[in-house]
C-alpha cells in the first residue's frame, strides 16, 4: 500500500516536471498514458480538457497536486464500486 | 463534469494496465481485504488498525497509540456511522499521498543543494 501511494505521487511530480502544477499538455499526456484502461475518450483532447476544467477547483486552468489526488479518489472510488458489483450480484 | 469518462461498461483492457491503475487497484484491494474481515464491507476500529499496521507501518508510527487511531478514526469517518467506508479511506490515502508529497519535495530541494 506505501508503494501504491508512492506510485500516485511520483506519477504526478514526473508528470509535472519540477513545476507544482500540471499544465494542460502534461495533464493530458498523464490521462493518456495512465488512465486509458479505466476511461474512455483519452484519445480526446476535447474530453480530457472538459475534465480538467471539472477539476481545476481555483480555475487557474492548470492541475494541481490536490485537484490531481480528486481525480485519484474519484476513479479509484468508481474502481472500488465496480470491484463490489459482481459480489452482491452473487449473494 | 468529467463524471462522464469513466467507462462504465467497458470490458478489462486487453494492454498491461498503467502503473497507475495499478497502484489504484492495489488500494482497492488492500482495503477489501481488511474491511471483509466482519462480514461488512467497511472498516471498523479494529480493522484500520490491523491495516495500518500491516500496510502503514513505516509511513505511520501512530499505530501503536490507541488515542491516535481513536483520532484517525473519527476524522476519516465523515458521515459519523463508526467505520470507513471506501469513500472515507480515500481521505487516508489523499493526506498521506500530501505528506508523502511534501517529503519528497524537501528531498528534491536538499539534493539539488547539494
Amino acid at each position: 500500500m506505501e508503494s501504491a501511494i508512492k506510485t500516485i505521487v511520483t506519477t504526478f511530480l514526473k508528470s509535472a516536471g519540477g513545476k507544482d502544477n500540471l499544465s494542460p499538455k502534461a495533464f493530458q499526456k498523464l490521462v493518456q498514458k495512465q488512465f486509458s484502461g479505466v476511461m474512455e475518450d483519452t484519445d480526446s483532447s476535447a474530453a480530457i480538457m472538459e475534465m480538467q476544467k471539472g477539476l481545476d477547483e481555483n480555475s487557474d486552468g492548470k492541475v494541481s497536486f490536490q485537484e490531481y489526488l480528486t481525480l485519484i479518489g474519484y476513479v479509484a472510488n468508481t474502481m472500488s464500486q465496480k470491484h463490489c458489483e459482481p459480489k452482491e450480484a452473487a449473494s | 463534469m468529467y463524471l462522464y469518462f469513466v467507462s462504465q461498461s467497458k470490458p478489462a483492457p486487453a494492454t498491461m494496465p498503467s502503473e497507475l491503475e495499478t497502484a489504484m487497484e492495489s488500494l482497492i484491494t488492500v482495503f477489501h481485504r481488511y474491511a471483509s474481515k466482519d462480514g461488512k464491507g467497511t472498516l471498523n476500529r479494529r480493522e484500520l488498525r490491523e491495516l495500518m499496521e500491516n500496510e502503514l507501518s513505516t509511513f505511520l508510527k501512530s499505530q501503536k497509540d490507541p488515542a491516535a487511531v481513536d483520532k484517525i478514526m473519527k476524522d476519516l469517518d465523515a458521515n459519523g456511522d463508526g467505520q470507513v467506508d471506501f469513500e472515507e479511506f480515500v481521505s487516508l490515502v489523499v493526506g498521506l499521498s500530501i505528506a508523502c508529497e511534501q517529503c519528497y519535495q524537501l528531498h528534491m530541494k536538499k539534493q539539488t543543494k547539494k
